[in-house]
């Protein structure tokens, strides 16, 4: 997407956003917030593989990761500032795990579908990790009772006030991503992408940049882990496991990968769909999530934001 | 060793059972020019390799400033201040031709030529905005020159430079390292002896992969031997 | 003495079952470079065929040879629906076999219906060994592996078919160059590999919780395999079975088999660092 139409949409998303509450009721509020933590989520999976053109297929790993260290850091007795030091804590635990993944991988010269099959074999074991492990995860059922994000004397449980929270990060760290991405460092990572060795023979250290974007995308992932543990008051080990990893990649691609926003609208009307397939058949959802899987990759490649651009480009070819 | 500019010494390059180089010296010094010169198969692209570090020779050592650079990783050796045009240009076609430039540029740490004086030197002031999948074959070996230019190297190996231009293209391709060569070193491997005329560089003739003659191109061209070699009387 | 007996033992139960699963995944990973994500579905496919064939009367022996069948019909689909259409879309291929894994799940549990099914072993007991008694049955599934492994071998060494394939492997347009049909080559070598499958989720029906979700943990444990032994070749294949499946039966006395896989997982990421091209062959990495 070229840089102005970029910003306009993003305004206008922001303006939406915003102008929200006036007209929503809070119960609805909620249900849209939790799907925007998971659209930050999106967006962060997104920063990695549209860039980079590789797939991680465990980017729940780190959103569990930020969720369950959020939620054991901040439920230590007497601890100060628990909803700062739990998202700090989360978010470096994931860059960690991320660094020592990127280390041992992109640095021992594994890419393409490699990089994806140890992901996803990562995600597997985190889940059963997260159910045996009891003692300190709390097993099938996990931990409840995890405070609301306090920051001092500031308040952000209620309602209106998280919502306004997420929007808030949600947009800054879009921001953040897109002004990297669009700068030097998303060019150079296009050129890596493009021609790996070229850029290596300019100077550029591939492996490293692999790594630090790959850094970048999973402290993203848990800062929206660690935020939705804080909002949602508990955390299960669905959280870290292979169908929100999958979900994750459903939600970019539907939403058109390397664009950042589309991820974000993606998560938000696939969970929305989710919400009404479910009520009436919940053992009906495997299947479709299946089935759009199947046919994004054969009929919509771009994700389905592409439509508008496909169909702008038919009235073109019509007018002239 | 003495701390040469660049120094290859009693190189030699196995492939399993196949001797590819042996015994080969080359030293250059800074803002020198040279060209590798021979027939086909006589290993002017495995030694090019070789002196770039990007092949580990089985005998023998390259050194750059006295530093060995055999088997270093690829952007270790770039930021020593080595640059390279590979024979199959090799750009980032997804990125416009400023912005191949400025990934080259951000390679480096030193940056010595201004983007428009670059732009200006390649000849493509004027598809500063296209990408590169959308260039002219030409156009992509300028870019890939200019490319490594910007990484601001103090040796420039050049593979090939002039492999499919036009004979007024590889006229200005020879003004233009004539220009570079104020500032840098440059090793170019070529098999248009019309170009290296224009060069009219110190030359290597290598022949079987071995050491033939080294000389002014003068000397070379009217030697009986070298005549000999790429007629295949030898 | 004992115990080291049946850690061997349970070490090569485990090792003929990753191994089995492997073969599938090695052969369509370093044949075609494509990443099948269904592949345990296969596994699946192949435990249900024992378990329907067992609830119509029939014998575990019949569903044994029904699941192969099973497999293969299903791999055959996959391929000529799907797969063929993107092989030179890694990532492509990749999602799609994510979604139809998915499809192939949910369709298990629509026709089958919830909850683990159950299959009756062929025989009961066990057998003697001198030094320590050994379930029989487990003892019948390790030789059935031995065999089929040496089967498909000496497929691959002695026939004509294996002669093609280990010429598209090393290198593929050569071998169109010399007239071997590469699309056919692939579509059977891939039903091949989904039928071992298939054989290798009906051998182990009577031990493992027979469940429509039950192929991702065999999916994640045989990919493991690939990435420690490499891809295309049967000894990459054993050398990444025998690492695994030992590895994993010997920390399976000490530590949750939960906590086993994931110390083998990081081996596996610290092997590939450190043996970037010993293990792994290094061009089929970089897809």
């Amino acid at each position: 997407m070229r840089d102005p139409s970029w910003l306009i949409a993003f305004a206008i998303g922001l303006l939406l956003l915003a102008l929200l509450p006036t007209w929503v009721d809070s119960y609805n509020l909620t249900v849209l917030r939790d799907a925007l933590i998971f659209g930050l989520f999106a967006a962060s999976l997104d920063f990695f593989w549209g860039r980079t053109g590789i797939l991680c297929f465990g980017h729940s790993v780190f959103f569990g990761l930020g969720a369950y260290i959020m939620a054991l850091v901040s439920m230590t007795p007497d601890i100060p500032l628990p909803s700062l030091l739990g998202l700090l804590a989360g978010i470096t635990g994931a860059g960690l795990l991320a660094g020592a993944v990127g280390y041992f991988l992109f640095f021992g010269g594994v890419r393409g579908s490699y990089f994806t099959i140890v992901t996803l074999a990562l995600s597997v074991i985190a889940q059963q990790v997260a159910v045996s492990w009891s003692s300190v995860t709390g097993g099938d059922t996990g931990l409840i009772g995890i405070p609301p994000l306090m920051f001092g004397g500031l308040d952000l449980s209620g309602d209106v006030a998280s919502y306004f929270t997420v929007v808030a990060l949600l947009a800054t760290v879009l921001l953040g991503l897109w002004a990297l991405s669009r700068g030097r460092w998303g060019r150079i990572l296009t050129a890596i992408s493009d021609n790996e060795m070229r850029a290596a023979a300019l100077g550029h250290n591939a492996a490293l940049r692999l790594t630090m974007t790959f850094v970048i995308s999973a402290s993203t992932a848990a800062l929206a882990g660690a935020l939705y543990v804080a909002m949602a008051g508990l955390v299960a080990p669905d959280l870290i496991g292979l169908l929100l990893a999958t979900e994750v990649i459903v939600w970019v691609a539907v939403g058109g990968r390397g664009t950042l926003i589309g991820p974000v609208v993606g998560a938000v009307l696939v969970q929305r769909a989710q919400q009404e397939i479910s009520s009436f058949n919940p053992s009906l959802w495997p299947l479709i999530i299946g089935c759009v899987f199947v046919l994004i990759v054969f009929l919509l490649p771009e994700g389905v934001l592409s439509i508008g651009t496909r169909i702008r480009a038919l009235f073109r070819r019509g007018a002239a | 060793m003495s701390s040469s500019f660049l120094r290859a010494e009693k190189i030699g390059m196995r492939f399993g059972g196949l001797q590819v180089l042996s015994d080969i010296d080359l030293e250059i010094g800074e803002r020198s020019l040279t060209a590798i010169i021979g027939p086909n198969g006589a290993g002017k692209s495995t030694f090019l390799n070789v002196l770039t570090g990007v092949l580990r020779p089985t005998e023998g050592v390259v050194a750059f400033r006295g530093q060995a650079i055999g088997g270093l990783p690829l952007h270790r050796i770039a930021r020593l201040g080595i640059a390279r045009k590979f024979q199959i240009p090799s750009i980032f076609s997804s990125l416009t031709v400023v912005e191949n430039l400025q990934v080259a540029r951000w390679g480096s740490a030193r940056t010595e030529w201004p983007e428009d004086e670059l732009l200006e030197m390649i000849g493509l002031r004027d598809r500063r905005s296209v990408q590169g999948a959308e260039l002219a074959h030409g156009e992509k070996q300028w870019l890939e020159i200019g490319m490594a230019i910007a990484s601001s190297p103090t040796l420039l190996l050049l593979d090939e430079p002039t492999a499919g231009m036009t004979p007024q293209e590889t006229a200005d391709t020879a003004a233009l390292i004539h220009r570079l060569n104020k500032k840098l070193a440059v090793i170019a491997v070529e098999h248009d002896i019309s170009f290296v005329r224009a060069l009219g560089a110190d030359t290597l003739v290598l022949h079987q992969g071995r050491f033939f003659r080294q000389g002014p191109f003068a000397e070379i061209e009217a030697d009986e031997a070298v005549r000999d070699v790429y007629l295949g009387r030898r | 003495m004992e115990v080291a007996a049946t850690t061997l033992l349970n070490a090569l139960t485990l090792i003929s079952i990753l191994a089995l699963v492997g073969l599938g995944l090695t052969i369509s990973f370093g044949l075609m470079n494509v990443t099948n994500l269904a592949h345990g579905e296969f596994v699946a496919i192949g435990a249900f065929s024992v378990y329907y064939i067992q609830s119509l009367g029939g014998s575990f022996w019949l569903g044994l040879m029904v699941a192969p069948l099973a497999g293969a019909a299903a791999g055959f689909i996959l391929e000529w629906l799907i797969l063929r259409h993107l092989y030179d879309r890694p990532v492509g291929a990749i999602l799609a076999t994510w979604g139809i894994s998915l499809i192939l799940q949910q369709s298990l549990e629509l026709i089958f219906g919830l909850g683990a099914k159950p299959v009756v072993p062929p025989v009961d007991g066990v057998s003697d060994l001198g030094l320590i008694t050994y379930p029989t049955y487990r003892l019948i599934l390790i030789s059935i592996a031995a065999t089929t492994l040496l089967a498909v071998l000496l497929l691959l060494r002695r026939t004509g078919f294996g002669l093609d394939i280990r010429t598209v492997i090393q290198n593929r347009e050569m071998a169109e160059a010399v007239g071997i049909n590469t699309r056919r080559a692939f579509a059977v070598a891939f039903a091949f590999g989904a039928a071992v499958a298939g054989l290798a989720g009906a051998l182990v029906s009577p031990l493992a919780t027979v469940l429509p979700q039950m192929g991702v943990n065999y999916l994640a444990n045989s990919f493991f395999v690939v990435i420690v032994g490499g891809a295309g070749s049967i000894t990459g294949l054993l050398a990444g079975s025998s690492f695994v499946g030992g590895f994993t039966s010997i920390l399976n006395y000490q530590i949750s088999p939960s906590l086993a896989q994931a110390l083998v997982l990081t081996a596996a990421i610290v092997l590939v660092r450190l043996r970037p091209n010993g293990f792994v062959p290094v061009g089929s990495r970089f897809s």
